[in-house]
């Protein structure tokens, strides 16, 4: 079958969901009011609460919630074949992501612009504050470690992108201080970096940076050292204000977005490509796509930082009730594209290079270990049916995904660093609170330990392995948002069954993979994953607990208030 | 005016939101004001220029009537809509070709006030009063 079919069929697909689903959730669940004051003119300020276009405030928020975690997902689970990945990309997108996302951005539009944890107490109970912390420290804490990997895999099997990326950094920097000293536009310097990154791709090509020397010099692997390096660098770039790097790197990354996306599907619409991987693949071992599936997918099907992304400066931009449906809702579709583009790239985009889909998708986890390289050369496949040679085209590729892991990696080190502060103030550590230099240094040690942790005879399963787990910690910050939207919804004396259904398939498939995961760290004597694994179970099972009796306690009150009027 | 309908006249403020993070996915939007994740300061860099426009936007909403002009506050990151819009404003005004597109690169400043595709204070900080009489003029030119 071309690909071509299976993307104008998704793309038809999610336009009927947006034509359809999304009204009866407008109109229905969240009862959407176009009078209804919102935050952005109740308290218009001009400075964070602006009545924004909805046009604008889509591109606001779809380029914050757009990253490499919905890449880096199906890019793995295509293992089970292309069907049961896509179904789950577009089930989830519809049924799940596009109830979570506009949920969130309605509830928070509602209670005035508050965001998801602190919704979390008040909606639920003042516990929940503390279990979506101690949720988003251990998915920081994975967020590091997996990013750290894909960036260091990429760099050890591109060697030729290493160099245009290293000179990013400076050449941020560069554009960030021009722009602010001579106080010009950032178009065209933010044009001429983007141009001088990828004139660099031929320089990277030339002059490829291969450590493998080094490190075995060391005794360890080329990705080893190249993660050290990289968890060196967050420990600098993490302590340096963001204006100095972060900022201006978006710039380029805003642009990467869109380029990125154009060479995909620009691609895939000439090429004609056909799939390349079986429909379904029975995949050997305890890795079932039952529930891992829906673990490995988490960005890209249903994300549950979209929530703490909807409910924080979107929320405070809404010009009218009725924007929520196109900013939320379309978001989780332009993140679902952004996956079905990640399962093109790596069923049919690799053919057109000469790929040998079987061998790379032998197993789990050889799926696991290789899937950034088939994103990479399968996107590079695609770029050449637009004339890009293949050569460039993967250097190309793997420039993209590391720029967006790269912020990824600079961001949640600096944000884990003020998690480990808040911690340290709520059990009294002085050092831990107010000691940078210690904070840092565990926000990287942390991360650091995991990524390099051995794993046993089979070392490829340890990207996987930590891949699902950074899965269950992003889905059980879904479940959390979803418990408070379904409150918010009983709470209004609608039908909240269009969350409770993906809250309570989230959560099933969460504890499902987090048990399995559990039975083979123990016979494994895996005493590093075994205890993490239990602490993210715990949080499931404590999860679970406060949204059955929060959903229960809100219906018994809408009963309640519902029974007088009807008796009258 | 009716539901859908655009104001016949469109001002943008070009100003970088804080904590707006771009390709980040995992970490967006994170960190800053009123944030749950992060540090209040994170962006405190990015506020002096929040502020100041905050102040002229506040006194344009003042002045124009929300029906005969939209006003909008837009991150300069937000290129994908930020030119398609200047250019489309500024044709039409009846700019063409260089000029037209020195008004796009002047508009996509930090900073930059933008009156129905003629970018003003493309070179300067905006003062509040002297960026109200500006705009307020060249909506009248625009009128005329």
């Amino acid at each position: 079958m071309p690909a071509v079919v299976v993307f104008v069929a998704v793309m038809v697909i999610f336009a009927l969901a947006y034509r359809y689903y999304s009204v009866y959730l407008a109109e229905r669940v969240y009862a959407l009011d176009p009078d209804f004051v919102t935050p952005a003119h109740e308290f218009e300020d001009g400075v964070d609460y602006v009545p924004t276009n909805r046009h604008v405030l889509f591109g606001h928020h779809f380029t914050s919630v757009a990253g490499a975690a919905p890449i880096v997902g199906p890019a793995i689970a295509v293992v089970w074949g292309w069907v049961p990945a896509l179904l789950w990309i577009v089930m989830g997108t519809v049924f799940a992501a596009g109830v979570h996302d506009t949920g969130s951005l309605v509830v928070s539009v509602r209670n005035k612009a508050t965001n998801i944890g602190t919704l979390a107490q008040t909606v639920i109970n003042p516990r929940s504050r503390n279990l979506f912390l101690a949720i988003i420290f251990f998915l920081l804490t994975l967020v590091n470690a997996v990013f750290a990997i894909v960036i260091g895999t990429l760099f050890d099997a591109n060697p030729e992108a290493v160099i245009p990326i290293f000179v990013e950094i400076p050449l941020a920097i560069f554009i960030g201080q021009y722009i602010h000293r001579t106080n010009t536009g950032a178009l065209v310097p933010s044009l001429v970096g983007v141009a001088v990154l990828y004139a660099l791709i031929a320089v990277g090509i030339a002059f490829p940076i291969d450590i493998s020397g080094i490190a075995e010099a060391m005794g360890m692997s080329a990705r080893t050292l190249w993660i050290i390096i990289l968890f060196i660098y967050t420990w600098i770039a993490s302590r340096i204000p963001v204006w100095v790097l972060l900022q201006p790197r978006d710039y380029i990354n805003s642009h990467q977005l869109f380029i990125a996306l154009t060479v995909i599907f620009l691609g895939v619409l000439i090429g004609m490509d056909a799939m390349a991987a079986p429909a379904f693949n029975p995949v050997e071992g305890p890795r079932n796509w039952f529930p891992f599936l829906f673990v490995t997918i988490a960005c890209g099907a249903v994300s549950g930082f979209h929530s703490l992304v909807s409910s924080g400066t979107t929320s405070k931009q809404l010009d009218r009730d009725t924007d929520a449906r196109y900013v939320g809702y379309m978001g989780a579709l332009g993140e679902g594209s952004l996956a079905l583009g990640a399962v093109l790239a790596t069923t049919a985009g690799i053919a057109v290079v000469g790929v040998d889909w079987g061998a790379q998708y032998a197993d789990f986890a050889t799926a696991s270990d290789t899937a950034l390289g088939n994103f990479v050369q399968g996107v590079a496949g695609f770029a050449s049916n637009i004339g890009i040679p293949i050569s460039y085209g993967t250097a190309f590729a793997a420039v993209v995904v590391v720029s967006f892991a790269a912020t990824t990696l600079d961001t949640g080190v600096r944000l884990q660093r003020y998690i480990i502060q808040e911690i340290g103030e709520i059990v009294g550590s002085r050092p831990l609170s107010r000691n940078l230099n210690l904070s840092t240094t565990l926000a990287v040690l942390l991360p650091l330990g995991l990524a390099l942790a051995p794993a046993g005879e089979n070392d490829t399963l340890a990207f996987g392995r930590l891949w699902t787990l950074f899965g269950t910690t992003n889905q059980l910050t879904a479940g959390l948002a979803l418990a408070v939207i379904a409150v918010f919804v009983t709470q209004a004396r609608r039908n909240a069954m269009a969350q409770i259904v993906p809250l309570t398939f989230l959560l099933f498939m969460t504890v499902w993979a987090l048990i399995i995961n559990l039975r083979e760290f123990v016979t494994n004597r895996d005493w590093l994953l075994a205890p993490l694994d239990l602490a993210i179970l715990m949080l499931a099972g404590w999860l679970i607990v406060e949204a059955v009796v929060a959903i229960r306690n809100a219906r018994t009150e809408a009963r309640e208030v519902t029974a007088p009027a009807d008796r009258s | 005016m009716a539901t859908g309908q655009r104001p016949p006249h469109r001002v943008m403020l070009v100003r970088e939101w804080d904590s707006q993070t771009s390709g980040s996915g995992c970490c967006g939007r994170l960190g800053g004001e009123h944030c749950d994740v992060g540090h209040p300061d994170t962006f405190a860099h990015s506020r002096p220029l929040m502020e100041a426009m905050g102040a002229i936007y506040r006194a344009l909403r003042r002045e124009l009537p929300r029906e005969r002009v939209e006003i909008t506050v837009v991150d300069p990151r937000n290129m994908v809509w930020l030119i398609p819009t200047i250019l489309r404003d500024g044709h039409r005004r009846g700019l063409r070709g260089g000029e037209l597109w020195r008004q796009v690169n002047a508009g996509v400043r930090n900073g930059a006030i933008v009156v129905d595709g003629v970018a003003l204070f493309a070179h300067d900080y905006p003062d509040e009063d002297a960026a109200v009489d500006a705009v307020l003029r060249e909506l009248a030119a625009a009128s005329a």
